[in-house]
C-alpha cells in the first residue's frame, strides 16, 4: 500500500518551564504499518528535534509511551496510525501524571502509590506442569502490568484514589503472599482504596496487557467482605 | 579526599551501571540523556539474558564474562529477570556436526551446558518443532530491558547521582587539552546550561561519534540495526536458540505474554534514521517457525528495530557479523590527546555491570582514586524506587 499523508496536532510546551502550552501541527507521510510512536520518532528527526515524549521498548513492554491519542489513553508504540479515524490526530500528555512538557510526563504519582515491596515476578502460567531444568524451581515471568498508567488516566473517579493499577498489584500480592493478607487488605480497604471504585470498568477497557484491574478490585472487595463477615 | 564529579553522557544500560558504580566508589555522578532514559538501543534490545553460550565458540573470554554476569544479575537484580534457562536446538545435519564443538566451548567457558534427551526437551517445551535433533540446555534467561537499567538508576540516585533525562548534550568545552565541561539544552526547563566535570564519560552507544565530534574527535562507529518481531502468545518459558554458529533470526525470547524472534543486521549511517524493513518480518517468521512451528500463526504484536554500534567505518566493513561485539573503553587522552574524556561503546545489556566496572576502574585510575568496585554485592533497589516521591 502507498504512503499516506497524516497531520498530527501535538501539545507543545507546558510543564515546569513555565512555557504556555499550545498545539502545533506536523504533517508527514506514513506507511500502513506505522505506529503513533514511529510517527513521533520521524517528526522528531525531521521536523522538531526538541520534541519531548517518553519511549523505550517500542513493543508494549516498558509502559513509558502512554499518552492521550484523540482524547483516549493509549500506548503510542502499539497504536497504528491507520487504525485511527481519518482527519487530524491529536496528541496530549497522559492524564494523572506530572507533566514535564510536550508529551512527556513523570510517572511519580503512579510509582509512589505502589506497595513498596510488591514483587514484579510471578509463576508462568504456560506449561506449568512441564519438566524443568533441575536448577529451576518453577518457570517464572514478569507480571502482566507494565505500569503504564493508562488505567489511571481512564478512571473517572475524582476523589483521592489509589487507582486501578495499584489495587490490581495489591490483589496479585495477596495471591502470591497470602501470609501478608492482613496488611494487604488493610491497604485495599483504606478510604482511598477499593470502595472508591465506581465500576466504570474503563481501566479494564484501556489496559494494553489484559490485567483487568476492575476484576482485581472486585476480588479485593469480596475478600474484605469475608473479613468483616468473620468479625 | 576531593569528591570528583563525573558526567556520564547517555542514559542507556551502560550509563546507568556506570553511574551506580561511580557513586558506590564515592564519586559524584551526573547522567544526561537527550530523551527518556533507555530511549536509545537499550530499551529496544531482544531481552535475552546471555549466559554466553552463543559466544563461546567464537570467544571463550566473552562467554565466561556473560556467565559470570548472568550469575551476578540473578543475585542483585532478580526482579528484572525471568530466570528460566534456555535450549539450543539442532535443526539439520550441519548443526549436528557443530554440536560437540559448541558443548565443549561452553564447558571451557564455565557454562554448564548439558545435552538433554529430545524427549525430555519436548516435555519441557511442548511447542518445539518435532524435527529437532540434539538439544543443549544452558542457563539463559529473559531481561526486562527497561526495568534492569532502572534498578541501576534507582541505586545510583539513592547514592546521590543526579539523573537528567531530556537534556541533550550540545557541546563539550576543551581547555588546554582537557575536557572540562559539557553544554546541554535542558528541555524540561527550556534553558541552556554548562556543567563542569572532572571527567566526562561518553556512553552514547551508536550515537558516540556525535559526542566525540564536539571534542574534535572522529571515532569510527557504524550503526548496525537489527529487527525483532513479537507475537501475542507466550509459546515457551525457556529461550530457544538455533544450535549453529550465530546468524540471523535464530533466537526466540519469551517475555510476559509474548514470544519474540530476532534478529537481523544491516548497516546504516544515522542511528536515528532506522525503519523496519518489511522483508525482515517475513524472514523472521520463517526462522521462528523452524524452531517453534506455531510462531507465525499467533496474532502479530509488534515489529521494531534497534541499532548496535559496530567498531569500524562503514566502507571498511564487508559484513557486520565479522566484527567483534565486545565492548571498548577508549581513553581519549591516549588516542586523541584530549584528557578527561572517555568513550565506552559496544557490549551487551547482559554485561552492563561488568562494562561499568572496567570503565570506572579506568576513571579511578585517571583521577587517582583508589576504591575497589563493590557492585556485585548488594541487591539493587526496585525499579519503582527511581520514581518514588521524594527519591530525587
Ligand atoms: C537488535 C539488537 C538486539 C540486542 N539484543 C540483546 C540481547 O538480547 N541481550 C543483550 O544482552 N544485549 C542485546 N543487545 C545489545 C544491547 O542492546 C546493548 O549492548 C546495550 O543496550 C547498549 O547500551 P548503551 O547504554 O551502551 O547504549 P544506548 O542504550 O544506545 O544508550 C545511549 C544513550 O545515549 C543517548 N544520547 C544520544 N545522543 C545524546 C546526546 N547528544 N546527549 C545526551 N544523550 C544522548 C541516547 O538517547 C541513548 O539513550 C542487542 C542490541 C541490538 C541492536
Ligand atoms: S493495569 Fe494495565 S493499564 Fe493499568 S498500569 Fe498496569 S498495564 Fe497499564
Ligand atoms: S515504548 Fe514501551 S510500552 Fe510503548
Amino acid at each position: 500500500m502507498s504512503a499516506q499523508e497524516r497531520n498530527f496536532r501535538i501539545l507543545r510546551g507546558g510543564g515546569p518551564s513555565g512555557l504556555g502550552a499550545e498545539f502545533q501541527s506536523y504533517s508527514l507521510e506514513l506507511n500502513e504499518h506505522a505506529t503513533v510512536l514511529d510517527a513521533l520518532e520521524w517528526i522528531r528527526v525531521e521536523q522538531a528535534p526538541d520534541l519531548m515524549y517518553r519511549h523505550s521498548c517500542h513493543h508494549g513492554s516498558c509502559g513509558t509511551c502512554g499518552m492521550m491519542v484523540n482524547g483516549k489513553p493509549k500506548l503510542a508504540c502499539l497504536t497504528k496510525v491507520n487504525d485511527l479515524a481519518a482527519g487530524d490526530i491529536k496528541l496530549e500528555p497522559l492524564l494523572g501524571m506530572e507533566h514535564l512538557g510536550d508529551l512527556a510526563v513523570s510517572p511519580v504519582p503512579l510509582m509512589s502509590a505502589y506497595p513498596a515491596d510488591s514483587a514484579y515476578i510471578r509463576e508462568s502460567e504456560v506449561n506449568k506442569d512441564a519438566e524443568r531444568p533441575a536448577e529451576v524451581d518453577r518457570f517464572e515471568r514478569f507480571e502482566n502490568c507494565i505500569e503504564c498508567g493508562l488505567c489511571m488516566a481512564a478512571c473517572p473517579v475524582e476523589d483521592e484514589f489509589q487507582g486501578p493499577a495499584v489495587l490490581a498489584a495489591l490483589n496479585r500480592e495477596l495471591a502470591k503472599t497470602p501470609e501478608r493478607r492482613a496488611e494487604i487488605l488493610h491497604a485495599a480497604g483504606r478510604p482511598d482504596g477499593v470502595y472508591r471504585c465506581e465500576r466504570a470498568l474503563e481501566c479494564s477497557r484501556v489496559c494494553p496487557t489484559a490485567v483487568y484491574p476492575a476484576k482485581h478490585i472486585m476480588e479485593l472487595r469480596k475478600e474484605l467482605e469475608k473479613e468483616s463477615g468473620a468479625e | 579526599m576531593k569528591k570528583y564529579h563525573v558526567v556520564v553522557i547517555g542514559g542507556g544500560g551502560t550509563g546507568a551501571a556506570i553511574a551506580y558504580d561511580l557513586i558506590k566508589r564515592g564519586l559524584h555522578a551526573t547522567v544526561l540523556d537527550r530523551g527518556e532514559l533507555t530511549s536509545g538501543t537499550t530499551g529496544r534490545h531482544h531481552g535475552q539474558l546471555h549466559c554466553g553460550a552463543r559466544y563461546a565458540v567464537g570467544d571463550r573470554e566473552i562467554a565466561r564474562e556473560c556467565m559470570e554476569e548472568t550469575n551476578t544479575l540473578r543475585k542483585i537484580a532478580s526482579e528484572s529477570l525471568e530466570s528460566n534457562y534456555g535450549l539450543f536446538v539442532a535443526l539439520n545435519d550441519e548443526d549436528e556436526d557443530f554440536a560437540p564443538t559448541f558443548i565443549e566451548a561452553c564447558l571451557e567457558s564455565g557454562i554448564p551446558a548439558e545435552k538433554v534427551p529430545r524427549k525430555k526437551a519436548l516435555l519441557m517445551e511442548p511447542k518445539l518443532s518435532h524435527k529437532i535433533g540434539t538439544v543443549v540446555q544452558v542457563p539463559d534467561g529473559t531481561i526486562d530491558a527497561w526495568r534492569l537499567p532502572l534498578q541501576f538508576f534507582a541505586g545510583a540516585q539513592k547514592g546521590g547521582a543526579v539523573i537528567r533525562p531530556f537534556c541533550p548534550v550540545t557541546g563539550i568545552d576543551i581547555e588546554d587539552g582537557r575536557a572540562v565541561a559539557v553544554r546541554i539544552r535542558d528541555l524540561v526547563q527550556q534553558k541552556d546550561e554548562r556543567i563542569e566535570a572532572d571527567l566526562i564519560v561518553n556512553a552514547t552507544g551508536a550515537w558516540a561519534p556525535q559526542i566525540t565530534k564536539f571534542a574534535g574527535i572522529d571515532i569510527p562507529i557504524t550503526p548496525a540495526p537489527g529487527t525483532m518481531v513479537a507475537v501475542r502468545k507466550r509459546l515457551c518459558n525457556m529461550v530457544i536458540s538455533h544450535l549453529h554458529p550465530s546468524g540471523d533470526g535464530d533466537i526466540i525470547v519469551p517475555q510476559r505474554g509474548l514470544s519474540i524472534i530476532g534478529t537481523t543486521q544491516y548497516k546504516t549511517d544515522d542511528p536515528d534514521d532506522i525503519k523496519v524493513p518489511r522483508e525482515d518480518v517475513d524472514f523472521l517468521y520463517r526462522c521462528a517457525d523452524e524452531m517453534v512451528p506455531e510462531f507465525s500463526k499467533q496474532p502479530f504484536h509488534a515489529a521494531w528495530i534497534a541499532a548496535r554500534p559496530l567498531a569500524g567505518k562503514s566502507e571498511s566493513i564487508e559484513d557486520g557479523r565479522g566484527l567483534s561485539r565486545d565492548f571498548v573503553c577508549v581513553n581519549h587522552a591516549q588516542h586523541d590527546n584530549v584528557h578527561g574524556f572517555m568513550s565506552v561503546i559496544g557490549g551487551k545489556a547482559t554485561v552492563l555491570r561488568a562494562m561499568a566496572e572496567k570503565t570506572v576502574d579506568a576513571v579511578c585510575q585517571d583521577l587517582g582514586v583508589q576504591e575497589p568496585c563493590t557492585t556485585t554485592e548488594t541487591p539493587l533497589p526496585s525499579h519503582r524506587e527511581y520514581y518514588r516521591k521524594g527519591a530525587k
